[in-house]
């Protein structure tokens, strides 16, 4: 390999066929006399523009635009040597860092030399050794592109905000899964929003028996074995749902507030006490009507109960996980939409008041297609005021689109699977811990299963590697009508 | 088919390649182009009245030789010099080529004369012909050789081809330093003799009539056609074995001269045109079999490289940059060599 340019941050590597050099791949540029080194990665590969290919190729297709028959003598063996110049590719890589004296700086201000630089392949665990991230706790995500193990650490997870993104079946929710087993195993507490029922094997291997994660799994599927009574809820927390999930008006909240200081004065938060206590207000019809039909829709949901019994599981795996480690899944498969939003609103009150009370150390949220459940309200909140009282958030889509641009830029890692949409590029580019050049070259050709890991968790050296497989039960599979 | 020639073309340019220990200068490559010095004698006619061609469609083998040569490097003691050579013939509507080379010759003023003789003697085994004395100064060298391929490839044509049309490059002027009389006599004959008929296209010519060059007259007849010359006398020792015609064999504006076997009989040399138009493609007047030939021995800027990677791997020399006088010394007046 040679160094051909540089522009900017982008470095332009000649390489020859054999050369194998990939997208993704690191490449170390060492200038001897200087004693430094460029780390550059790899963002895209292009042939080289040789002089005289053209012809070569119009050649090759003279008759009619099928190729000609004949005899090639060629007793110095010179057509190897052609093929060899005709393949040379053109590698475009980015700059990531500088260096020298072991350590790395983030400077791409010098110029190493073209004529005496090497270049080689940087191994993965190289970088990761210069860069530094042999953490206590480490995550193995699966295997980089030359086969080295890819191992994060959890405590880059800690604190953070990640996203999840790529197009359907490319291995999302697998990648969360292994997030959320190797979090678990590391005591943390783990709530999940599952949406298609996905996560509710996480304790079972793939041929149904129990793993070492069974009894640290808990699954709560609203409105049967999961229910909260309402003295449990809270004020607060109640009017979130009425206000935010069933848009109850201001005027109604207000008689609403009254409603229920009274009940709780005389100890009376009981679902039938709210009914009747509603039926005999004091206060206009309308507002009564509209009181009465968010009341009716609390009731239908079937997720409050006024049986204290019924309603401890959320606080016992809550307390459980706070302890040993655990995953609270929170099941919303065949949840309507509105009562989805009502379980959402309860959890994540439920999940400050617990944090703020320091009930819980901190929570790791994983939210698949929260736009499905999360008001627009709460997004800011989830960056913003929520990760102090200590959720931290890890949104998974397959529409870049449904996060809001505000969220990329302050996410601390984006795990990135395969898009061919320029538009969900366009999106996903908008992180800034990554330039848009690296998102939109390599994420277009990820293969499945193949994740771009970008931002703390890899100390900000964008790598792509294939996520290991998981011994776990298959869920949420798509029905299919003909097989 | 005899291949001493081709093995002592491997041979040579191997040993030649060897012995050179020095680094090598990279220059603006250069491509030789052989051009006809025929100085002609103020006595060629051009017959006014066209011969009209009807193509004629039955099957005829088309074939054509050409070849290609190019200075690819200088070194202290002398030149780097690549040749190759193709053969390309048509035949039941699809064409075929026998290319060869390319052949890498580092050429000394120490070596030339080495160099050009044993080729000379190996090719042709010309026990019969003289070797030269003086071989050709380095400047000369690249169409030299080029020229001792082209002969070859085309008597490989003449003596595989039977009652074809076989179209050289050029003209059939003998008696130059390339192609002696009974060189190029021996190639016509032969070709005679398996039923061929050799048509030597130029894509140049020097002859003139009353002043103009004869590819520039312009006549208003409709195409295809032959003009035909008479009275062409060239100064000793070049001899024309062909007869010269102005062919005009499509609608272009290009006319070409064409130098017919003038041992063939006259109605023949008119039948081989004829079966000519009837059996290839002729694209702005010229053949496409010839065409074809010049294509596929020229050399590309990619070969080039990779000629130059070859020696830069197999020989162990080194590729500099030649530096550029003119921009030397004149800066951003210099021309540079490319213009020179």
């Amino acid at each position: 390999m040679k160094l051909y340019r540089k522009e900017g941050n982008i470095v332009q590597i000649l390489s020859f066929p054999n050369e194998t050099v990939e997208k993704g791949d690191y490449l170390l540029v060492e200038d001897g006399e200087e004693r430094r080194a460029l780390i550059v990665q790899v963002i895209d590969v292009q042939f080289a523009a040789i002089p005289g290919v053209l012809e070569e190729l119009l050649r090759s297709l003279p008759d009619g635009g099928e190729l000609i028959q004949g005899e090639d003598v060629d007793p110095l063996e010179i057509a190897p040597h052609i093929t060899y110049i005709q393949d040379a590719t053109l590698l475009i890589c980015k700059i990531r860092a500088t260096v020298e004296d072991d350590s790395l700086s983030p400077s791409s201000s010098w110029l190493p030399s073209r004529s005496q630089s090497t270049i080689k392949k940087l191994p993965i665990p190289t970088l990761f050794k210069l860069a530094k991230t042999n953490g206590k706790l480490p995550i193995t995500l699966g295997t980089a592109k030359d086969s080295s193990l890819l191992t994060i650490d959890a405590s880059s997870l800690d604190g953070r905000l990640n996203i999840i993104t790529g197009k359907k079946e490319t291995g999302k929710s697998h990648l969360s899964k292994l997030l959320m087993v190797n979090l678990v195993q590391y005591k943390a507490t783990v709530v999940v929003f599952d949406l298609n029922g996905e996560y509710l094997s996480l304790g079972m291997t793939s041929d149904g028996k129990r793993n070492v994660n069974y009894d640290k799994i808990h699954v709560l599927t609203p409105s049967q074995n999961f229910k909260v009574a309402l003295k449990q809820v809270g004020l607060h927390i109640l009017l979130g749902i009425l206000v935010h999930a069933l848009h109850l008006p201001g005027t109604s909240t207000r008689e609403f507030r009254r409603i229920w200081k009274e009940l709780r004065d005389k100890n009376m938060l009981t679902l039938n006490d709210l009914g009747e206590t509603i039926r005999n207000w004091n206060c206009n019809q309308h507002v009564r009507d509209a009181l009465f039909s968010r009341y009716h829709a609390l009731v239908n949901c079937g997720f409050f109960t006024d049986n204290i019994a019924e309603a401890t599981l959320l606080d016992e795996s809550l307390s459980k996980a706070n302890g040993e480690g655990g995953a609270i899944v929170i099941n919303l498969r065949n949840t309507s939409a509105i009562d989805r939003q009502i379980v959402v609103e309860y959890i994540l009150g439920k999940l400050v008041e617990s944090l703020t009370n320091y009930k819980l150390k901190a929570v790791f949220l994983f939210a698949e297609e929260a736009h499905l459940y999360l008001r627009e309200t709460y997004w800011d909140d989830i960056v913003t005021r929520m990760r102090h009282f200590g959720i931290f958030t890890t949104f998974i889509t397959n529409q870049p689109d449904t996060i809001r641009e505000n969220i990329y830029r302050q996410a601390d890692n984006i795990f990135l699977f395969n898009f061919t949409n320029e538009h969900d590029l366009d999106v996903v580019s908008r992180a800034s811990r990554v330039d848009a050049e690296t998102v939109r070259s390599i994420a277009r050709d990820l293969p499945p299963h193949y994740c771009l890991a970008l931002g703390k968790a890899v100390r900000d050296f964008p790598i792509v590697a294939k996520v290991k497989a998981l011994d776990l039960k298959t869920m949420g599979e798509t029905r299919l009508f003909f097989t | 088919m005899d291949t001493l020639l081709p093995q002592q073309f491997t041979q040579l340019s191997l040993q030649s390649l060897s012995r050179s220990r020095q680094p090598f200068l990279q220059l603006n490559q250069q491509v030789f182009q052989q051009i006809g010095i025929e100085e002609h004698l103020q006595t060629l006619k051009l017959k006014l009245e066209p011969i009209f061609l009807h193509p004629i469609h039955k099957g005829t083998i088309v074939a054509a030789t050409d070849t290609s040569t190019m200075k690819i490097a200088e070194t202290n003691a002398g030149i780097v010099i690549a040749v190759r050579g193709a053969n390309i013939w048509k035949q039941n509507d699809s064409y075929r080529y026998t290319r060869i080379g390319p052949f890498i010759f580092h050429i000394t003023e120490e070596n030339r004369r080495e160099v050009y003789n044993s080729l000379e003697k190996s090719y042709f085994n010309s026990t019969r012909e003289p070797i030269h004395q003086n071989a050709p100064n380095l400047a000369q060298m690249p169409l030299r050789i080029a020229s001792l391929l082209e002969r070859w490839l085309q008597a490989m044509l003449t003596k595989t081809v039977s009652n074809g049309v076989i179209l050289f490059d050029g003209s059939l002027i003998s008696g130059t330093a390339d192609t002696p009389i009974r060189r190029m006599s021996e190639i016509l004959s032969r070709g005679r003799e398996r039923g061929n008929t050799v048509l030597a296209f130029s894509k140049m010519t020097t002859l003139r009539v009353n002043g103009c060059l004869i590819t520039d007259l312009a006549l208003d007849y409709r195409p295809p056609y032959l003009l035909e010359t008479v009275g062409l006398k060239l100064k000793a020792p070049m001899l024309p074995l062909g007869e010269v015609y102005v062919a005009k064999l499509g609608k272009s504006n290009w006319a070409f001269r064409l130098d017919v076997d003038r041992e063939v009989p006259s109605e023949q040399r008119i039948e081989a045109v004829g079966k000519l138009l009837g059996n290839d493609l002729v694209s702005q007047g010229y053949p496409e079999t010839l065409r074809l030939a010049h294509i596929l021995c020229t050399f590309t800027a990619n070969e080039v490289l990779a000629m130059q990677h070859f020696i830069t791997r197999n020989c162990g020399l080194k590729m500099i940059n030649r530096p550029d006088m003119h921009r030397l010394l004149f800066g951003p007046f210099g021309r540079g060599e490319s213009y020179s």
